[in-house]
């Protein structure tokens, strides 16, 4: 009995001294990403020579400046939403020659735009992921409203991925809703508007694309893209000029119906520890006539562990539509005509350069700077039409502070 | 009819590619480890349209007669072809 109390004492005595760890908060605050955040700017600069809307002729000035912002916002495991906006504001030369009532109002045009995205990643089977979005965009002479559902599954050892995405868009060609003009008319050019060249103005688009990617081994992907498009309405554009043999003008004029088939192939792969090649290359065929074969190389080289340039080229050739025929030559006694430069025989090239450069100062602020990628690219086509690119985007990552046990997830 | 017979024989060649090469990639392929996709995982690796092409993509549907396969819209949502 003694012996239990001079224990129980020592003890007493121990703890009264003893010193113990300093204390820790077991919950320490930790960032949580809560959104993604965009910030994009694009120009683009063109010129030319073969106008559609002066039948084939004429200057193909054009810019175009466009700011952009994108959300992504992963509000739990499973569910995700993206918000994209923009505004393209465009001004063109040609425009004017469409001659509107006032026609310098006709120099700039303004296009908005707004796309929302959710993604859903089933629980029972975390590897498939169903997707939704609402499209719209309204601009002065064009009009469009869309969806798209898609579905994305990948095997359980992520070597095997499989997704498919269906989009359908419900265009209106007719122009006036930014001008509060009623009723909404489609644009004829103005020697032209004589007569009601064309009673539909809805187009229909319907686009089923699949991706099929497979890991080749540790440093290398490949991917097939097949897709298919179908459109349906009225598919000339009612502001372009063509000119026939006799002398005579008209309206353009293409067929109600049109189906395309592309087939994309891709190509990753790492070289070393620092080159990163993007192969890519694709077939394309629709029923207006047009074969287009594209190939594209980028090669991504890695100078820091934060910036990589990344050189890449492009070419591209196309044979042109049966219904194209260059300015002054159409034959009036054909049902579809046009003399859009877009749609003819030619070759293009495009050279890019693009830098990313990411953060190296990961600080506890609310909004942190994640990385900035910049890119000229300078595409040029055969038939003379050239136009200078650049874009950037910001990607930023906003945080939350959540409180989480210090056992969570790690040490 | 001769454009439906035309249409038919470029899907059944198209498919037939495709399926060639992903049994190519099949029998080529190896089983690669959670651990072992660092380069796979890399934002560069990631096929598909990359956010900084956004512009250009665009402007190939514009300027150009064919779209779509993987980079870029089919058809629709703009004044494209």
């Amino acid at each position: 009995m003694k012996k239990n109390y001079i224990v129980l004492g020592l003890f007493a005595i121990s703890s009264a001294y003893g010193f113990s760890q300093p204390v820790v908060n077991p919950f320490p605050k930790k960032k949580v990403p809560k959104a993604a955040i965009q910030v994009v700017y694009s120009q683009y600069l063109q010129d030319g020579n073969h106008s559609a809307i002066t039948g084939g002729i004429g200057t193909e000035k054009l810019q175009v400046y466009a700011p952009e912002i994108i959300m992504g916002i992963g509000s739990d495991s499973l569910n995700s939403y993206s918000i994209d906006a923009g505004v393209d504001v465009i001004s063109s030369a040609s425009m004017d020659n469409i001659d509107f009532v006032v026609s310098s109002a006709s120099r700039v045009s303004k296009r908005a735009y707004l796309s929302v995205d959710y993604d859903r990643t089933m629980r029972k089977d975390r590897n498939t992921t169903l997707g939704a979005k609402a499209y719209a965009s309204l601009e002065s002479a064009y009009n469009s409203f869309g969806g798209a559902i898609s579905y994305n599954h990948s095997s359980k050892d992520q070597s095997t991925a499989f997704s498919g995405e269906f989009e359908a868009y419900f265009d209106d060609l007719r122009w006036g809703r930014y001008n509060g003009v009623s009723p909404l008319q489609l644009v004829y050019p103005s020697e032209l508007r004589y007569y009601k060249w064309f009673q539909a103005y809805l187009r229909q688009s319907y686009n089923f694309n699949i991706s099929l990617q497979q890991t080749v081994n540790k440093r290398m992907v490949l991917a097939i893209l097949p897709g298919i498009s179908y459109q349906h309405g009225l598919l000339s554009t009612p502001y372009h000029r063509v000119y026939f043999i006799d002398g005579s003008e008209r309206v353009e004029n293409l067929p109600p119906d049109r189906w395309k088939i592309p087939l994309g192939i891709q190509l990753n792969s790492f070289i070393g520890d620092r080159y990163i090649i993007r192969g890519y290359y694709r077939f394309y065929w629709d029923d207006f006539g047009i074969i287009a074969n594209t190939i594209s190389l980028d090669v991504g080289i890695r100078l820091l562990p934060q910036l990589t340039l990344t050189p890449s080229v492009r070419l591209y050739t196309q044979t042109a539509a049966r219904y194209f025929r260059p300015y002054g030559k159409a034959d009036s006694a054909q049902t579809y005509y046009t003399s859009d430069y877009d749609l003819s025989a030619f070759n293009a090239i495009e050279l890019a350069l693009e830098a990313n450069l990411a953060a190296i100062d990961k600080s506890m602020h609310r909004i942190d700077f994640s990385n900035v990628s910049l890119r000229y690219s300078f595409y040029k086509r055969t038939d003379g039409l050239y136009a200078h690119m650049i874009s950037t985007i910001f990607n930023l990552n906003a945080y939350k502070e959540s409180q989480k046990n210090k056992f969570d997830g790690g040490f | 009819m001769p454009e439906l017979l035309d249409l038919c024989r470029t899907c059944t060649r198209m498919i037939s590619l495709g399926m060639f090469l992903i049994a190519i990639a099949q029998i080529s392929c190896h089983t690669v480890k959670p651990y072992q996709r660092a380069y796979l995982n890399d934002a560069a690796m990631q096929t598909g349209k990359r956010p900084i092409e956004k512009l250009s993509s665009n402007a190939h549907n514009y300027r150009e007669g064919a779209s779509g396969g993987g980079k870029a819209k089919g058809g629709g949502g703009c004044g494209c072809n």
